[in-house]
């Protein structure tokens, strides 16, 4: 069932400043373009476009304007510490790990307000965080955690989510709507989400985040 | 060079075999003659393959009501024909030991193919016209050509799955690996299947599951498989809701006579099932 029903447009609809790097394909299936991000990356419409990607352990964060249908995704994961899971997070929200997930939700929420986006309509759906390989720490639930308190902390309201369990997840995200297509995916592709999950992650551990973010 | 899947499978033997209890049952079943001591005694060449049998007839697998503890018993209660189909669903785990990737864990892949097997014997009890032990092996079966795939081909394996995740998961695995090698795992198996001299019926199975109109002899079989295959997709993620797994051809319904109402009732009594089934055939031991 097409979630979106916009007629074919030869060309994808023009991308906001800053995203013009982002690969975008028309997707027959529910009759729209997608942008499809990879792990550390975001996206951010104004158009009726779709966002997608796949997510492990990793978590995307779908926010809109709920009136001007202004919004965006992101996908991140929280680097390793050497704390355990359930304290890591929590130690201190100095910590590289926590300020790496501050990272990627504030950038994603300021490029929505930098776009006309109002704090006070922002409307939040979170997805992913699964324990896609059985031998594997359960750093999703690490990821969940973050981004549940992140949120308290901004006091914006989950009005829906899909997180944990052990599947890998494809989202496909229409900013304009708010509509969101959750698929589960099949193990058969743990092993492949899952190294370019811990690709991410390496690059991520090599590159540290500045403190440099500006707060609206 | 363009590999071929007949070439894919050739030196497979080395690397990927079924045990000789398995090829002296298949002997005895295709000799006309053969008794029921003559397969037992067969069987019980092979003590660890013995105990393992005797496990699995006394499970709920088969919710038999006396104790089976020898395997005349076994061979008399299961059957010739279905003993033939259990000891090759009891090897080919085993069988591809041997065969290790870094795309997709034996558990996860085992998983799936256990479910896939579990829902065909449902759906064959239910359509009274397929053998359902057949039926178990050829769901346990049905995907053995990704394991050869997975082991000599990984770098065109994982560009196929990397195109199917790149689709948003529209793209058919099998449509990716025919644009990436020219051909898919269905091919392989079928390939494999041949090689392993395997009966008609697994062969097509195995070979036509993602192409049901390609089937010769065992058109109703290949359908069942081909229906069976997606449900188990449908109980790994744990859904209900069609459009969360590849398309069913609705030949298939056609052609097996099974009624699409039966979805739910089979996809929660595979999810039942799947752990105990693990257990006896993944099992270590």
């Amino acid at each position: 069932m097409a979630i979106s029903p916009a007629v074919k447009q030869s060309l994808p609809p023009p991308s906001l400043p800053g995203f013009e790097h982002v690969r975008r394909s028309w997707n027959e299936h529910l009759q729209a373009y997608t942008a499809r991000i990879l792990p550390g990356e975001f996206y951010v419409t104004r158009s009726g476009e779709g966002i997608s990607t796949t997510l492990g352990s990793c978590i995307s964060a779908c926010i809109r304007d709920n009136l001007t249908g202004i919004g965006g995704m992101n996908h991140f994961m929280l680097p390793a510490t050497d704390a355990s899971p359930e304290e890591a997070w929590k130690a201190t929200n100095l910590s590289a790990a926590t300020r790496y997930g501050n990272y990627a939700m504030e950038h994603l929420i300021n490029e929505i307000m930098r776009n006309g986006g109002k704090r006070h309509n922002l409307e939040v759906k979170i997805f992913g965080g699964g324990r896609i390989l059985a031998n594997m720490t359960d750093v999703g639930r690490r990821n969940i955690q973050f981004v549940r308190d992140y949120l308290q902390t901004e006091g914006l309201k989950v009005t829906a989510e899909d997180v944990g369990d052990v599947f890998p997840r494809m989202v496909i995200y229409f900013p304009s709507t708010g509509k969101v297509r959750v698929k589960r995916l099949r193990s058969l592709h743990s092993n492949t989400i899952a190294e370019m999950e811990n690709s991410y992650l390496s690059h991520i551990k090599e590159a540290p985040v500045s403190g440099e973010i500006e707060l609206f | 060079m363009e590999t071929t899947p007949s070439e894919l499978v050739k030196d497979i033997g080395n690397l990927a075999s079924l045990p000789d209890v398995y090829y002296h049952i298949n002997h005895l079943v295709e000799q006309p003659n053969s008794t029921v001591d003559d397969i037992a005694k067969a069987v019980a060449r092979d003590p660890a393959f013995t105990l393992r049998l005797l496990r699995i007839a006394n499970s709920p697998l088969y919710g038999l009501s006396s104790h089976v503890d020898t395997p005349s018993k076994a061979v008399s209660i299961i059957g010739t024909q279905q003993i033939r189909s259990l000891a090759l669903s009891m090897s080919v785990t085993h069988a591809f030991a041997g065969l290790p990737n870094d795309l997709v864990s034996m558990d996860n892949f085992w998983r799936h193919s256990l479910l896939c097997a579990l829902v065909a014997r449902f759906l064959a009890r239910q359509m009274r016209r397929c053998d359902p032990e057949a039926m178990f092996t050829a769901g346990l079966l049905h995907d053995i050509g990704e394991l050869v795939i997975f082991n000599r081909m990984p770098d065109k394996a994982k560009e196929s799955l990397l195109h199917v995740l790149d689709s948003g998961d529209e793209l058919p695995v099998n449509l990716a690996e025919q644009e990436a090698m020219g051909f898919d795992h269905a091919a392989v198996g079928g390939e494999l299947a041949k090689a392993w001299n395997l009966p008609a019926l697994l062969r097509e199975c195995i070979a036509f599951h993602h192409d049901i109109k390609a089937a010769r002899q065992y058109p109703r079989e290949v359908a069942l498989i081909h229906i069976a295959n997606i449900l188990a997709q449908m109980a790994e993620v744990d859904t209900l809701d069609r459009e969360d797994v590849p398309p069913i051809d609705p030949q298939a319904w056609e052609i097996t006579g099974l009624q699409e109402g039966l979805v739910e009732e089979t996809v929660r009594e595979a999810q039942s099932s799947i752990a105990e089934v693990e257990a006896l055939f993944v099992g270590n031991s």
